[in-house]
């Protein structure tokens, strides 16, 4: 399948034909008012922003007739939308663009079946240390049509300014090398992360696990080099079945060290950040059209089962004569 | 036994030694308790008589000294300040603490220096003596210490709010589970047991919690608190009619102590050579995130590349590079008055990486010009006004943990970026050593000879100019727009 734009007939087609309003989710809907919209009518990047709708008929309407080329929502919400102004709160959120995962095993042009498997891997790690680790339970997963976004509405996290929202990021991708040096009565031991097997090492471990068996002779880390890239190839089975120590002995423990941190600043491209401790951002509304792709951006109930290139193609790309 | 005042002096026990006290009156009053306490500590090391704290403004003070000095004076004695770490003195310690505070708070603010030494200097002087007390008096302290800041056994993260947006705390320092924050040993076996192997779940526990993350919670929360009370002050004062002149007196007093190293030991860290003087820009000197700026932006992100990046890092390299030592907040034209270095040095080379860009910047942003305007604190607009200067503020450059967050592909961290925590502070240290210590150590693939901007300003023209031509993608694809407009 080809990704394709959308032409202004498809969208209209689209808007007209496939689209209801009640494909926007919940969470969004019941906070419609409070939300700032902002829209993209020409392809150029959403400059027609500070919409407000006061229901979701007002909203049905306007996309009906206007058929944008994108469509956004803020993650804020606001006591004056409209002006963008009377911050309450925000959701928090991680986009996982598939083109911009830092070790990508297709090496694809834009984005495909292998990247975006792999942008739900990585979504699948995150929701398991949303959970386990913070503790946090009101989490939506949403396609975007290139990737996808995590929207997490627990009241605990939606206060949360910037700072803590980029320690949250840095937790859930594995950015900081843990410390392997402890000391307890003045003795120092040593504690390699992959022998802690929970809390922030744990999540480290998984992430460099994920990283290190998607690596390829081409993936630039910083200070690492190609004979290191090597033997992680020939010894990465030893990961498969966890045996951390062994591995590390393979590569050398000098090696190693420098490895592992350079994979943690690689990390931190693993969501795109700056999404992440925006809280004023607007995000592509579920249920919309990416028509740079021509791909539904999707609510997804059960992201086990879900697969892009079945649930997020929109009908107008079956009738394609081409 | 030690009090936990003597660690938290916001503590009840610290309280009501304060209430005791009453008043302000006879607060400057010799105290010959204090002096005999001071001579009698057998660590305790006297060069002059004038050095022993004899009430509680000068004990105050000995505070704020000790961690002056004991940062950055090479030569610091620490056994001339035992006596700060005998708990015999708890009582007077307790109400120099409380001075200090209300000093800073009144005088200066949350927001200020004193705040921030006086909460590092908390938190650094709980440590000192939590170090001279035995293992299990420590675990004792820490453990009565938290059950007070904590409350309940069950804490959220979240409940660490503060502590995390200040930075005092690390979110991946802490063990969670579920949200909980994992502190009580019986808890921690309980969750994590089973899964522990090959090791001892015990020593596990003690290494990972049980002494060094339990100290390090008590110590951020005390200094957060601290923090908090001197805010508390701040604003009260706000409202309140005379301050107490002890209180001012106190405060300036604060200020000279403060103000000390940057005459005598070189403020900074550690490094020789006095203060960074302004002068032409040195290429050589660019830390890698500029450099790679400086070659243009290729890959998205280009706003915040050259507006927020550059423009800060090129205006106060050439302006005013020791700002982060001075700490005193200036206008452009205070180091430029007739802002010709702005315009014939500072924006050239921000236009020039804006142009470099792909697609230049200005071609289809041309409105990005006001806003490296106002970065510069001189309001939305399109040309530098000196009436217009201070409608914005000169903005500072980045730290390399924003960098690292908001421009990821700028940052290619190489030796000398592990000292520092700033792109400025690169720069300073290189340009030093570029200047006075190894000319022949400069980086083999800069030319040693290009010693100026034109230079670099050339380097890479024809380069980008085959990208550019080669690369049309659609930028609009990006699935989320900032709300900065
Ligand atoms: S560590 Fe700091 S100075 Fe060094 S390249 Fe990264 S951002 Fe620049
Ligand atoms: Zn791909």
């Amino acid at each position: 399948m080809d990704l394709k734009p959308a032409t202004p007939n498809e969208r209209r087609q689209y808007y007209r034909e496939e689209w209801d309003v009640n494909d926007i989710p919940e969470f969004i809907r019941k906070t419609l008012t409070q939300r700032e919209f902002g829209f993209d009518h020409m392809g150029r990047g959403p400059n027609d922003r500070y919409r407000v709708f006061q229901n979701t008929d007002y909203l049905r309407k306007f996309m009906r007739y206007r058929t944008p080329f994108a469509a956004y929502s803020s993650v804020a919400f606001y006591h004056k939308p409209r002006r963008r102004d009377g911050w309450i709160k925000a959701e928090l959120v991680f986009d996982v663009d598939a083109k911009d995962i830092p070790i990508r095993s297709c090496g694809c042009e834009n984005v495909c079946e292998i990247c975006l498997n792999q942008a739900k891997d990585i979504v699948h790690g995150l929701i398991d240390t949303i959970q386990g680790d913070l503790g946090l339970s009101d989490i939506h997963v949403v396609y975007s049509g290139r990737g996808y976004h995590i929207r997490v509405l627990d009241d605990k996290v939606m206060g949360m300014d910037s700072d803590v929202r980029s320690q949250i990021v840095k937790y859930l991708v594995g950015s900081d090398v843990p410390r392997s040096e402890y000391s307890s009565h003045g003795m120092k031991y040593n504690l390699e992360h992959f022998t802690v097997p929970f809390g922030y090492p744990q999540v480290f471990t998984d992430r460099v696990k994920q990283a290190l068996l998607n690596l390829n002779l081409d993936t630039e880390i910083d200070e690492v080099s190609k004979d290191i890239k090597k033997a992680v190839i020939k010894h990465r089975e030893l990961l498969s079945e966890d045996q951390w120590g062994l591995f590390r002995k393979e590569i050398g423990p000098v090696r190693y060290a420098r490895l592992v941190k350079g994979i943690a600043s690689l990390n931190l491209t693993l969501v795109d950040a700056k999404v992440s401790i925006d809280l004023k951002r607007i995000l592509r509304l579920p249920s919309s059209l990416h028509s740079g792709v021509s791909m539904k951006s999707t609510l997804i109930k059960n992201l086990e089962t879900f697969d892009p290139f079945q649930d997020a193609v929109p009908k107008f790309v079956y009738e394609r004569k081409d | 036994m030690v009090s936990i005042s003597f660690l938290n002096p916001l503590s009840p026990e610290g309280k009501d030694i304060v209430r005791e006290l009453g008043s302000f009156e006879g607060i400057s009053d010799d105290i010959p308790e204090l002096r005999r306490l001071v001579t009698r500590n057998p660590s305790q090391e006297i060069v002059d008589d004038k050095e022993i704290p004899s009430n509680y403004l000068e004990l105050a003070l000995k505070r704020i000294e000790w961690y002056i000095k004991k940062k950055h004076d090479r030569e610091f004695n620490s056994r001339r300040y035992s006596f700060l770490s005998d708990y015999s003195i708890t009582k007077y310690d307790v109400i120099s603490f409380y001075l200090l505070c209300q000093a800073i708070g009144v005088k200066f603010g949350p927001n200020s220096r004193e705040t921030r030494v006086m909460v590092e200097a908390q938190g650094d002087l709980i440590q000192e003596r939590m170090g001279k007390l035995s293992i299990q008096e420590s675990r004792l302290m820490v453990d009565q210490s938290l059950a007070m800041l904590l409350h309940d056994d069950m804490v959220h993260w979240t409940f660490f709010q503060e502590l995390l947006s200040t930075r005092k705390i690390r979110l991946t320092e802490l063990v969670l589970d579920n949200g909980e924050l994992i502190l009580n040993e019986e808890d921690f076996l309980h969750r994590f047991g089973s899964r522990i192997k090959h090791r001892n779940p015990d020593s596990m526990y003690q290494l990972l919690i049980g002494d060094e993350l339990k100290e390090l919670i008590m110590v951020k929360m005390i200094m957060q608190e601290t923090e908090d009370y001197i805010k508390q002050v701040h604003e009260k004062a706000r409202v309140m009619v005379e301050p107490n002149p002890i209180l001012l007196e106190l405060a300036d007093e604060v200020a000279e102590v403060l103000a000390e190293p940057m005459q005598h030991y070189g403020y900074g860290s550690g490094r020789s050579g006095g203060p960074m003087k302004a002068g032409p820009l040195n290429p050589l000197a660019f830390p890698p995130c500029v450099k790679k700026a400086l070659e243009g932006i290729k890959s998205g992100g280009r706003n915040d590349a050259i507006v927020l990046f550059m423009t800060p890092f090129v205006s106060y390299a050439r302006l005013y590079p020791d700002v982060f030592r001075m700490n005193i907040t200036k206008r452009v034209s205070d180091q430029d008055p007739q802002l010709q270095i702005t315009e014939n040095e500072v924006l050239p080379l921000i236009y020039e990486a804006a142009q470099r860009c792909v697609p230049p910047l200005f071609d289809d942003q041309p409105q990005e010009k006001v806003n490296i305007n106002a970065k510069l604190g001189f309001g939305m607009h399109s040309t530098l006004k000196m009436e217009h200067e201070g409608e914005t503020t000169w903005y500072t450059p980045m730290s390399c943990e924003k960098i690292k967050l908001h421009l990821p592909h700028l940052c290619r961290p190489d030796d000398v970026c592990k000292k520092i925590g700033n792109p400025l502070s690169y720069y300073n240290r290189r340009i030093w050593e570029v200047m006075n210590l190894d000319k022949e150590d400069s980086d083999s693939e800069d030319n040693p000879s290009s010693n100026n901007v034109d230079n670099i300003q050339n380097s890479d023209i024809q380069n980008s100019d085959i990208e550019n031509s080669a690369n049309n993608e659609n930028k609009n694809s990006d699935d989320s727009n900032s709300g900065e407009g």
